[in-house]
Parts: structure tokens; sequence; C-alpha cells
């Protein structure tokens, strides 16, 4: 199919690099809407023929500052169309583009600009270039700092600093003399080239740079878009970081392949409104914030007059019930389709409008397991979100749900051109095109992952009749008790993390008598409960140590054990007194918990739980 | 150059004397605070600039013209805006309406072209909101634009008022305590946006500050009154050493 579309523009183009599909939609739509960014207060809206001319006249500029192929421009900021210029133009120039989290502070940028070997770097602002401007001396290939926003940087007389306007200007100039090299720099691109590195967030040790090919990439869109059933009029608001490989999916690789619009936010603070503006068609979260948008609407209910509250308890069990004959695949008989329609009108509309997700079809989790009982709250209000199970090293997904496929804690079938089967030990082994070629810099790190072409996932799950996928936890996570029984965490903790008040709990008790429990308490739906039961408190350590709100967390910790055996009872638990943070290197940029440096780190409190 | 000359300007209020002989010379771009103990006369000293007071003696150069006889609102459209120790915001509208306010000396269009709202009027509108969201950009404060201010934290309160000192497109602006009430995460924000003010709008900014240790921090120059009179002036280093100004500020050595 792919072949007989591209016959019909180009000349014998195989459709098999990202930049040669970019190409693909400027010919055949280049007057629609390929992108859009708030700024000043206003949609801007850009043309596929505006998004090539970006990418054309940066890559120009690039090739103008010295750079060949196979150089690695290193991107750094929050997420904005500059960024995909960049990403895309390295791409073209047969060059590689490295995403760093925006988040990083200045010893991690250091880390992954010196691992990737990068020549150049586009940094956001001048918050960013600061942090590349610290380190510079430690950088010897360091060319040049390009800068997307100059503001606050007119003092700065380094030679390192030029504005991403004047590259741009610069690569027009060379456009002129030599109007041909950049689409055929395109056309030459090869499918075997890689053509991103996408740093891991590494919840054990250094972050190790997967190198992904245009092959992997388009292997595994086109997989995917057999069970996704994406469209061209379709639209997504980037919302998690590029450098990440979910979003690099759905900001660049999908809206490659089939051509539809990504929006840009206007700021991280402005998202939630911006959201409710676009209403995005797709869209593609972390489980923490499913989680963060369920309490949200808890907390919003128990502010909210009585007849709201009564409309909310109704009309929850009836999409609870209708969703249950969805997710069984049994058809909804009419007086319950009846009340669900009454649902819709009274809650469910209004609860989708306000999260922004009203002209919303596909819903997806990934990146972590997100709870059962959220997957089945989201179901009964009408958001069907299906979880799906992917990583950087499968070049983003590698399983997902068909529609009749959803089922609660299941991530359903691989997708088209994936293969998989289970160790031993219940761990899963990936294999297929989309497998990625390497760690970068660390061959020995690559051979212990692919084995004969098999990809060591160091997830265990299983499998059943169906041939449906359950994760059960990270392979190095399970706890194995002193008793000898395994114990997969993250179920545990889903669980937990269900309570509006708990927002990260770490569960422990590897080689240990009994399981206990580090909670970190949500500081805004703890500090609103203590306003309304009129406890007083300062700051998140005085809630934190606060007696009554360790009465409320016991009676949340006592509710989940309800629903696990004996050995899977949190016996003991502490409230952590300080918030878990990325930058002090608890948790990833992703939000997701560095088990091993939280054990070390909290060692004291929690060895005086046993 | 200089672009305020401030000439033997003296202030009384029947027998007080607010402001006694002060000299000062303040040049186009620069950064100048202005500090003292309490009672030094500082706000006296902007209010006269603003046109609020009337000086007793002495005369006030803006671009070597004198603004003496002027009232508040045409020295503002001279070019000269401030913001207040207190924040003199309108609570019950929006943060847009606040800063759309800024720019009213320079709204052309009459209440009849209003109503019918095109051509001129729709045009000028469109104009100035523009503007205003530049200033909201560099303020960032996009997430609040359409709040009411009277709802929002005193932080971005400050920073509003900031805002619409700056939708003004001021030549001098006048800072009084922009950072009084603040804590030290957000006092490092007002002075990131000050320093960005004089770069990249190339404002001058006379600053009232008592956190000495960010006036030395960003100040090109500095003036130091006590009772009305000017003690000392000179780059943030030379007031450190400066005997007058210890003795102002902790008192003499007994």
């Amino acid at each position: 199919m792919i072949n007989r579309q591209l016959s019909m523009n180009e000349s014998f183009l195989p459709l098999d690099t990202i930049p040669k599909l970019f190409l693909k939609n400027v010919r055949a739509h280049g007057h629609r809407v390929a992108l859009r960014e708030k700024d000043l207060g206003i949609w801007k809206r850009l043309t596929w023929s505006d998004y090539y001319e970006h990418v054309r006249d940066f890559a120009m500029g690039l090739k103008a500052l010295g750079f060949e192929p196979g150089d690695k421009v290193s991107i750094l900021g929050d997420n904005c169309c500059e960024w995909l210029y960049a990403d895309l133009s390295a791409q073209s120039l047969h060059g590689i583009a490295v995403g760093i989290y925006p988040t990083d502070v200045a010893g991690q940028v250091k880390y992954i600009l010196k691992n990737s070997d990068s020549k150049f770097v586009v940094a956001r602002d001048q918050e960013q270039v600061d942090k590349v401007l610290q380190v510079k001396g430690e950088l010897p290939l360091l060319k040049k700092v390009i800068v997307i926003d100059m503001k606050g940087l007119r003092r700065y007389k380094d030679p390192l600093i030029i504005s991403f306007d004047e590259t741009e200007k610069m690569g027009r100039r060379l456009h002129e003399q030599m109007p041909n090299f950049f689409e055929e720099s395109i056309r030459s691109t090869r499918a075997e080239e890689v053509a991103i590195i996408v740093y891991t967030s590494g919840t054990t040790g250094d972050p190790k740079g997967a190198m992904i090919s245009h092959k992997g990439m388009i292997s595994m869109v086109r997989g995917l878009s057999q069970i996704l059933d994406f469209r061209s009029s379709d639209s997504v608001v980037s919302v998690l970081p590029l450098c990440h490989i979910a979003e690099r999916m759905f900001s660049l690789i999908f809206p490659m392949y089939v051509g539809y619009t990504v929006n840009f936010a206007e700021s991280v603070n402005t998202l939630q409104e911006d959201m409710k503006e676009i209403s995005p068609t797709a869209f593609l979260n972390v489980p923490r914030i499913w989680e963060k948008m369920h309490s949200n609407i808890m907390i919003r209910m128990q502010d909210a007059i009585f007849v709201k509250q009564w409309v909310f308890k109704a009309m929850v069990p009836i999409g609870e019930r209708v969703s249950r004959y969805k997710l069984e695949n049994k058809p909804v008989p009419r007086l319950w389709r009846f009340l669900h329609w009454i649902a819709y009108f009274t809650l469910f509309r209004a609860l989708k409008n306000q999260l922004g997700l009203l002209q919303t079809r596909i819903f997806v989790s990934g990146a972590a397991p997100l709870s059962p009982d959220l997957v089945k709250f989201y179901h009964s209000v009408g958001v069907p979100v299906r979880e799906c199970y992917g990583m950087t090293e499968m070049s983003g997904i590698s399983f997902m749900p068909k529609d009749h496929e959803i089922r609660v804690g299941g991530v359903g079938k691989p997708i088209p051109g994936v293969e998989f089967k289970l160790g031993k030990d219940g761990e899963i082994f990936q294999k297929g095109d989309s497998v990625f070629v390497g760690y970068y810099g660390s061959p020995q790190a690559t051979q212990d992952t692919i084995v004969d072409g098999w990809l060591h996932t160091g997830d265990v799950g299983q499998v059943d009749e169906e041939g449906i996928l359950y994760l059960t936890d990270r392979k190095k996570d399970i706890i194995i008790t002193a008793g000898g029984k395994n114990i997969a965490p993250s179920e545990i903790e889903n669980k937990l993390k269900f309570s509006p008040f708990i927002k990260e709990a770490i569960v422990i008790g590897d080689r240990r008598k009994y399981l206990s429990c580090l909670i970190q308490i949500d500081l805004e739906n703890v500090s609103n409960w203590a306003q309304n039961n009129k406890i007083a408190y300062t700051t998140y350590k005085s809630l934190a140590t606060h007696s009554e709100v360790y009465k409320l967390i016991g009676k949340e910790v006592e509710e989940v054990n309800k629903h696990f055996s004996r050995v899977e009872t949190i016996k003991k638990f502490k409230i952590l007194e300080k918030e878990l943070d990325p930058d002090d290197e608890e948790l990833t940029a992703t939000m997701k918990v560095k088990r091993a440096v939280i054990e070390k780190k909290f060692k004291d409190i929690i060895e005086a739980m046993y | 150059m200089d672009q305020l000359e401030i000439k033997n300007l003296t202030l009384a209020f029947g027998g007080i004397v607010a402001l006694q002989q002060v000299n000062m010379k303040i040049r186009k771009g620069e950064i100048h605070a202005v500090i003292g103990p309490n009672g030094a006369g500082k706000t006296s000293l902007f209010n006269c600039i603003s046109g609020v007071y009337k000086p007793i003696e002495g005369n006030i150069l803006f671009e070597r013209e004198s603004v003496l006889n002027r009232k508040p609102h045409q020295i503002a459209s001279l070019g000269i805006a401030r913001t207040f120790q207190n924040i003199e915001l309108f609570r019950h509208m929006s943060v847009i309406d606040n800063l759309l306010l800024g720019r009213h000396h320079r709204f052309r269009s009459g209440p009849l072209s209003g109503i019918f709202f095109w051509g001129r009027a729709l045009r000028e509108e469109i104009k100035h909101r523009q503007k205003v969201e530049e200033v909201i950009d560099f303020l960032e404060i996009e997430k609040v634009r359409k709040k009411v201010v009277g709802t929002l934290p005193y932080g971005i309160q400050k920073r509003v008022e900031l805002g619409r000192a700056l939708a003004m497109e001021p030549k001098i602006l006048l800072l009084d305590e922009p950072t009084s009430g603040m804590n030290v995460e957000e006092t490092e924000d007002i002075a990131r946006f000050v320093l960005d003010i004089k770069e990249e709008l190339e404002v001058t900014v006379i600053m009232v500050e008592h956190d000495i240790a960010m006036v030395m921090d960003i100040a090109d120059w500095i003036t130091v009154l006590n009772f009305g009179s000017k003690i000392a002036e000179g780059t943030p280093s030379e007031i450190q050493i400066n005997s007058k100004v210890i003795e102002a500020y902790l008192g003499e050595e007994s």
C-alpha cells in the first residue's frame, strides 16, 4: 500500500525513512496544517510547506556551521516547533538527534552531551543555555549552542552561542546557492541509518543511549497503525517531554506516517487549558498523569454541591456496569444503554470536556503499569483507556490491545512485526525489525540485552489463554520475602496510589520478614483534607509528620491490605518527610521511582521498621 | 546621556522637610537603585518624579525638559511608568484588562467608534492586545491572563503590576520596592525580570529596594538617602565601603 501511494507522487522513492515520509507529506498536502503553537495567546498555524521550509533552512544552517553526516545534535528544552525542526534537520542530513530532558541538571546534561559526542546543542532558553555553558570546558567536541529564545542572553558574549533565527537565515542563503542539496540529502537517507538516540530514563545507574534506526521506527509505526486507527484529520497535543520515545512517536513518527496535526501548548503551566481549547483526538500519557487527573476529579467532587455529588454517585455505577459489558465484549442490554445515555449527558460529557478529552477517540497509557482501579474508573466514565507495553529499545510500542482485546491489567498482543516469548522465569523476550540497534558507545551492554536477535526486556509477565500479555513487574524489582514468596510490588503500590491522598508508594520487603512501605502523601489533596478537618499545618513536612495524617493514611493502607493475602499485606509504613524529586535523583525525568536510590537514601527509616 | 536629572529638589509638608537639596543624575539604560532607612524620603522622591507631589524648590528634567508643571497622566505619557509599594491594581478586573489599562493613554479612538467596534477601534484593540500579550509572555504570566487579579497570590499580583507599567512602553520605569513581601525564589525571579527589562527592552530602571543583597547584585549605580538628604552615591562596591552609609544603617559607633 505504501509503495502504491508513493508512485502517485514520487518516482520510486521507497518511504523507508522519517525524512522521506516528511517529504511525502509536504508533497501530498503542503497547504494543510501540520503544527499549531500557542504564542501570545493565539494559536498560530503552520502548514506542511511552512514546516518544510523551516526544517530545510535549519538543516542548511547546520551545514553552514560545519555539520557532517553522522554528527549528533542534542536538543535541550521544553517541547516546541523548533524541537521538531532540529530533530528532522539532523535526520535529513544523515545525522542523529539526541533529546535531553529539560529538567536535567547541568551534571546530567554534561553526561549525555559527552556520552553522545554531540557537536551541536539546540537549547530552548537562557536556563538551558546556562547548563551547557557551565560544563562547556569538559566538552571539546562542542561547536555551537543554538538558542531558540534569546531572551536574557544579550550580555552573553560567548562565541559558542548563535540564535536559531540566525542559523535559519544562514541556511536560507546557503539553500539559494545549492538549491538541490537538501532534497537530495533526504532522498539519500537509508533505512539502516541510526536516526535518533534516546537516553533511557535509567531507574538503575547512568542513562544509556539507545540508538534507533529509521527501519526500527517505521516498522513499529507500520505495525501499530494496523491496530490504532490514526487518520490524517487527527490532532494531538504534545504533552510529555519530546526526548521520551512515547512523545517522539505521537509528535514525530505517527504524524509523519499519517500526516496529522501536532499542537504545542503555550507553556507547561497552561497545558490543561490548552488541552481544552484543542480537544485532541488522541491522547497518550503516563500513569502519573492519569492518577493526577483522577484525584483532581475526586477532590473536586468532594467540594461540589450535593446535587452534583449525588449525580456523580448515581451515574458512575451505571458507567461501570456498561463498561463491564463492553470489556467482556457482550452486547449492552437496551435498558442499560438508555441509562448510559442519561449518564453521558448528565455527567460524562461534562467530565470529558473538563479534561479536554471530549473529541478523543484514542486513549493510551504507557511507560508504567496503570492501577486496575483506575482503568475501571476511566472506562466507567467513558474514557476507554488502553494500556500498552513499549520500551525505548523496541522503538516505542510493541504491545497494543485492539478494541476487543482491552482487559484490565492486560496490554494486548504484540503489534504486527513483533514476536515474543516468555523465559523460564517469566521474562519477556521480543524480536522484530523494531528492536533497537544498540547502546551508543557500549557494545557490552548491547550484547547483554540483545542475544541471538532476542531483546531481553527485564520485564516479567504472563500470557492468558487468549494470548493477551499481563505484565507483572520489572524482573529486578520482584520481592522475594524471607518466607520465599515472590511478590510483585507494583501491584500493591498501584492499589495504594489509587487513593487520592497517596502520591507515591514504595513497597519494601526483599529478603525480609514482612512487607513495609514508604509513602509520599499528595500535598494538594491532603492539605485540602487537613483544611476541611481543621488541622493546622505549615509545610509538607508538618503534614507528613502529623499524627492525624498518619491515621488517615493508616486507614487507606488497611483498605488496600484487604485485597491481598496475608504475606502480601503491608505491616508497617512510614510517610516520607520530603517530596521525591527528579532533582534529587529520586525520580527519573518521567517521574518513575528510582528504587535503588530510595532504598539507599532512606535506609535508616527502612531499618527502623524492622 | 543623562535621561533624568534631579536638581536641588526640596519637598516639605508644612514644617517637615521630606527631601532636601537632592541632586541625582540617571543615565539612559542603567539600573539605578535608591536605598536608605525608613523615612529617608525614597517614596517621596518617586512621588515627585511621577508628579503626585509638587516640590517647593528645585527641578526635575526628563530628557532636558522640566516635568514639574505637568500632571501625573501627562508625565506618564512622556514615558515615565511606576509601580507602587503596596499593590495598586484593579482587583476585580482580569489581568489582561489591568494591563490594557496601562495602555489607556495610547488609545486614540473615541467612545462612539468603540460602540461599533470596527475599523479603527478594532485595529487599535488588536494592536494593544498584541503588545499586552508580549508583556504577558515576557513576565511568564500566561497561566493567569484571564484570571481576576484579586484571586491571585501576592507574588503574582506584584508581577502583574510590573506588567501594567511595562505595557505603557515606558522609557523610565520607577519600581517602588518590587520584592517587598516575597520569598527568596520570587525575589530571584523579579531580579531576573529587572535585568531583562534593562537588557531586552532597554528601559532605564530606578528602583527603591530594601533587599540590599539584590541591589548590590543588579544595580549599576546606587544613591543613598537619609533624612531627606543624599548622603552617598556610587557603584555597589563603592557604596559597600562608604562610612556614611554604614553609619546610617548601623548607627554610630559609640
